[in-house]
């Protein structure tokens, strides 16, 4: 009975599929590499794009270290670079806000939302679970087009007259619902919503494409709990943006109304320059609310990826099976759901309940039992390995590193109490820097480090990844480090200039310090973009479809695999993604029956 | 093989088939629609939260008391309940046409699908008259001391709490939010209703081409089916929000 | 059924009733539903009407609406979009994931009710013109920036 079904489903696979197998024959420029369908080049579309955004991003945090290091110096090539906006050679109070929110912005949804999420999600899904491409290939290639849409938005407005929007990247109203309120909250502002909505289309679109693909194309006999911990994380991380984006839209929705429309959702007895507003009844608090209940999930959306892929990674190179597996499926899913919960953990002091506020308290602390879970899981499989340390390793370990050490203040921070001194300092800043920032900067890192070869058929080169790694880990750490006792000091984050008070005055040359540091690591990142570009035409040729001697189906394909990625059928699974060193064998590939005297781990 | 025995020793999650045994486009329409749904529910509890937060707040019974040519007849109620009919009937000729579509019955589809077109346009034409009934509808409204006629808009509206005034009863300026969540919400909600008639026009258009005959099965009904039936939905909860509490 | 497999993901192909009358059954459920909440809705109004309103009866009445409304939302969601009649798996991750509104709106609503109350006292506070009342609500303030 059962046996008939299967020749049944086969035969229908096989009719459905070979379609996707001649496409690759008859293909132009334009549908290989521009408006391509291939899940494989969208998400190098969607990598190359990001890189791209994260110079522009890195590159506006040096600026403003400028400031913040050189609060009295005056720097002449920066007028002829910027114009208006660094008169005399000495960035402007209005152009500093600006270059932190888009900083921000950038950092956040282009680089490490888009590039992280969108090239891995894109990349791994089909080739980890055994599918030809996405659900929707259409779909997927509209999703890489409104990111594109997105990014010119943004991009153009960094150009305009009264520059990008520069309330922060949380653009909490009142100030960025008036444009009278500064400059940055004139047009800037709308571009900014305009170009967030389209994101929003486009993460939308990607994610109903990757959680149709994870459940309706895996492979035969790859079982939810087969798949790779990638394409588990990858997985939560869709459906964390798929609920929670459009709360965001919501949100946007209603500011773009109060900024044109003269409505009051977040306005409510405001003066601008003297001038009574009519406006009356709205809440600020209620943006808050709505921003977070989104800008909460986007934190793990950002991390997932990076602890799914490290997740692979320190399994692969340690030659041992991840400690754990189902702990660590649960535990991204207890991590997905507390999400939801938790966003007026960003609001203790903005004017929220305090009653509800110890509610948050609570839920917030619970987060750390599953981050805890994850990383003990992580130390156990590394605990008495084998460990290879390519520069993928050293980044998924880094990624650790940093995951343990910024995850410790946030337990700081969860507390309502604590919060009250530490909010908005250089604290916060060095908290969700190390943990979301730099953590998923490492997580992204080993990514590409590992999956390069899948990507172009060729190595990075190993010792510019080295230089790269030792001076990004130790940079990280240089730089955010200090900021904690800066930040217990009380000093608080977005200031221009913290030369005019008596108590920061000790940390003008701690502020120095950090300054020169974060140049020297933004460099380090420019090693990375030449041996990345390098490698993509020079690097040392792939020769075996299996480089790293790893379990998951991408290495069953050919080193450079067509569109439909397999030749011929797509292979069946038979076991989990972790059997590494099992019965003597360093690994035993996911396609490979099960022997009969095979012992269990 | 019979349905019945392949449904209970399947093993749904073991791969090489959907979980759900739907096709992803399916399941990728009841995810956008969770997605959706989120917006709708952003939107509806900021609603619920700004109205929390006022000591007053519009009573719709005196919002919506009119009805098209019955002139100044106080109905509350009546035509939203109108509006509502609408809405659940061509909710219900829409899964007829799906019905029609399972039974592969070309006339069948494309006769229910015009009515839910038709239906569409019938709710948007209503919405209409009410939007425009509301912006031009001129209150009494005592605003400083004086008595003033507004009408209701995103920005203002005239049926605040009401005062003794020269020996009668009249209200003064009432929540700002009121008109700017109405028309909003509204707004929002009537957009979908439109891309809803837009997709319903060209499934019908499909239909009629026979595209969906050709390829043997009217899964695209189905799923413009989805979408209509949730913007019906919401429709419910806006119904509840707005007019009844 | 003559209608074939729409896609090779699919196992089995579901059986689909022949007759239209749960379909109207709904229909019927659906208005009977909207005419007790319209009832209901005139009654509110009636009770608004009268002298001295009774806060609670008007309550409980709003309360027997919003539980019709998920009733009516439930058939919309069950028969209409056919959710009652897949796969198991497909209900339950269309219904978990719902449950995060809970959440959603109670944190919602009770910080908005708390903007009332925290609004209320300062008014009452700055009403009271006397200097000595003044002196605590602006410390009040302070505190809470």
């Amino acid at each position: 009975m059962s046996n008939t079904i299967s020749l049944q489903e086969a035969a229908i696979y096989q009719e459905h599929d070979a379609p996707h197998v001649e496409h690759q024959h008859h293909e132009t420029f334009i549908t290989k590499y521009v408006f391509s369908q291939d899940h494989k080049m969208i998400a190098k579309q969607f990598l190359i794009t990001g890189m791209i955004w994260a110079v522009i991003g890195g590159l506006f945090s040096v600026l403003f270290r400028l400031q913040l290091g050189y609060p009295e110096s005056t720097f002449p090539w920066l007028e002829d670079l910027l114009g208006h906006w660094a008169k005399g050679g000495k960035i402007q109070p209005e152009f500093y806000y600006a270059l932190v929110t888009m900083h921000g912005t950038i950092l956040v949804f282009f680089v490490l939302t888009a590039g992280l999420s969108g090239t891995f999600a894109n990349f791994l899904i089909p080739l980890q679970i055994g599918a030809r491409d996405m659900a929707s290939p259409l779909l997927n290639m509209l999703s890489y087009w409104f990111f594109f849409l997105a990014s010119i938005i943004m991009f153009s407005s960094l150009f305009v007259q009264t520059g990008p929007a520069s309330g922060g990247w949380t653009i909490y109203p009142p100030l960025s619902a008036l444009g009278d309120a500064s400059s940055g909250s004139k047009i800037g502002m709308d571009l900014w919503l305009t170009s967030m909505a389209m994101f929003i289309v486009s993460s939308l679109l990607g994610g109903l494409n990757y959680i149709s693909t994870i459940l309706n194309l895996r492979t035969k006999g790859m079982s939810m709990t087969r798949m790779p911990l990638t394409i588990w994380a990858l997985f939560f991380t869709a459906v964390l943006g798929v609920l929670s984006f459009p709360v965001l839209l919501s949100g946007a929705i209603l500011l773009l109304f109060d900024r044109n429309l003269g409505t009051s959702f977040f306005l409510s007895d405001i003066v601008v320059n003297g001038k009574i507003l009519p406006n009356e009844g709205g809440s600020a608090i209620l943006f808050q609310h709505l921003f977070w209940f989104l800008g909460h999930p986007e934190v793990y959306i950002i991390l997932l990826p990076a602890m799914g892929m490290s997740s692979e990674i320190i399994s692969v190179n340690s030659r041992k099976p991840i400690f754990g597996y189902m702990a660590m499926v649960g535990s991204l899913f207890a991590i997905a759901i507390l999400a939801f919960l938790v966003w007026a953990h960003h609001m203790f002091v903005t004017g929220l309940n305090p009653f509800l506020g110890s509610f948050f308290v609570l839920l917030t602390l619970l987060i750390a039992v599953p981050s805890a879970i994850k990383v003990f899981n992580w130390l156990t499989t590394l605990w008495r390995a084998n460990i290879r340390f390519t520069p993928a390793m050293l980044f998924a370990i880094g990624f650790v590193s940093f995951f343990i050490s910024g995850g410790l203040t946030g337990i700081f921070l969860g507390n309502s109490a604590l919060d009250i001194h530490l909010h908005d300092t250089y604290f916060v800043v060095a908290h969700f820097h190390i943990v979301m920032g730099v953590a998923s900067f490492f997580g992204m890192f080993a990514g590409v480090y590992h999956w390069f070869p899948k990507m172009y058929g060729r190595y990075l080169n190993n010792t510019l990844a080295f230089i790269h790694f030792w001076v990004t880990i130790i940079g990280a750490y240089l730089i955010f480090w200090p900021m904690h006792y800066e930040g217990l000091a009380g000093m608080p984050r977005r200031y221009y200039d913290f030369s005019g008070w008596e108590s920061f005055k000790m940390f003008a040359g701690l502020n120095q310090f950090i300054s020169v540091i974060s140049m020297i690591v933004f460099a380090a990142q420019i090693i990375f973009i030449f041996n990345f570009i390098y490698s993509i035409f020079k690097g040392r040729r792939v020769t075996t479809t299996n480089p790293w001697g790893a379990n998951t189906l991408e290495w069953t394909t050919p080193i450079r695999p067509g569109h439909g990625n397999w030749v011929g059928e797509i292979p069946e699974v038979h076991r989990g993604a972790y059997d590494y060193g099992k019965d003597g064998r360093e690994f035993i590939p996911q396609t490979e029956p099960v022997g009969e005297n095979e012992s269990h781990h | 093989m019979s349905t019945a025995a392949v449904q209970q020793g399947t093993k749904w999650w073991s791969g090489g088939k959907s979980p759900f045994n739907a096709s992803y486009g399916k399941v990728m329409m009841w995810y956008f629609l969770m997605s959706d749904a989120f917006t709708f529910g952003a939107f509806l509890i900021s609603y619920g939260t700004i109205r929390f937060s006022q000591n007053h707040w519009v009573d719709p019974n005196h919002v919506f008391n009119s009805f098209p040519f019955a002139g100044h007849a106080n109905l509350p109620l009546a035509f939203v309940s109108l509006m509502t009919f609408i809405l659940i009937a061509s909710s219900v000729t829409m899964v007829l046409a799906v019905h029609e579509g399972h039974k592969m019955n070309k006339a069948g589809v494309e006769k229910y699908m015009l009515w839910t077109i038709l239906g569409g346009i019938c709710f948007l034409g209503c919405q209409a008259w009410e939007w425009t009934h509301l912006l031009t509808g001129q209150h009494e409204v005592l605003v400083n001391g004086q008595l003033e006629y507004w009408n209701t808009t995103v920005a203002h509206n005239p049926f605040g709490p009401e005062v003794m005034f020269n020996g009668k009863e009249v209200a003064t300026p009432g929540p700002i939010a009121f008109g700017s969540y109405f028309f909003e919400i509204t707004g929002f909600h009537g957009f979908h209703v439109f891309s809803g008639i837009i997709i319903n026009i060209v499934m019908f258009i499909k239909t009629k081409m026979n595209h969906f005959g050709q390829r043997g099965h009217y899964e695209m009904i189905e799923k413009a089916g989805l979408y209509w039936h949730f913007v019906d939905l919401v429709w419910v909860f806006v119904f509840l929000c707005f007019y009844l509490i | 059924m003559s209608a074939s497999i729409s896609s090779p993901e699919i196992t089995f192909h579901p059986e689909h009733e022949d007759t239209t009358k749960p379909i109207w059954r709904t229909f019927w459920i659906l208005s009977f539903l909207t005419i007790i909440e319209l009832s209901i809705g005139l009654i509110i109004y009636n009770i608004h009407k009268g002298e001295n309103p009774n806060a609670t009866l008007v309550l409980a009445f709003k309360g027997m609406v919003c539980i019709l409304t998920l009733a009516k939302a439930y058939y919309i969601v069950a028969v209409f979009m056919h959710l009652g009649s897949e796969v198991r798996n497909l209900i339950m991750t269309i219904i978990v994931p719902l449950c995060l509104f809970i959440w959603f709106i109670a944190a919602f609503l009770w910080d908005g009710n708390s903007w009332k109350n925290l609004r209320n006292r300062y008014n009452r506070i700055n009403e009271k013109t006397p200097t000595e009342q003044v002196a605590p609500a602006a410390k009040e303030k302070g505190a809470k920036d």
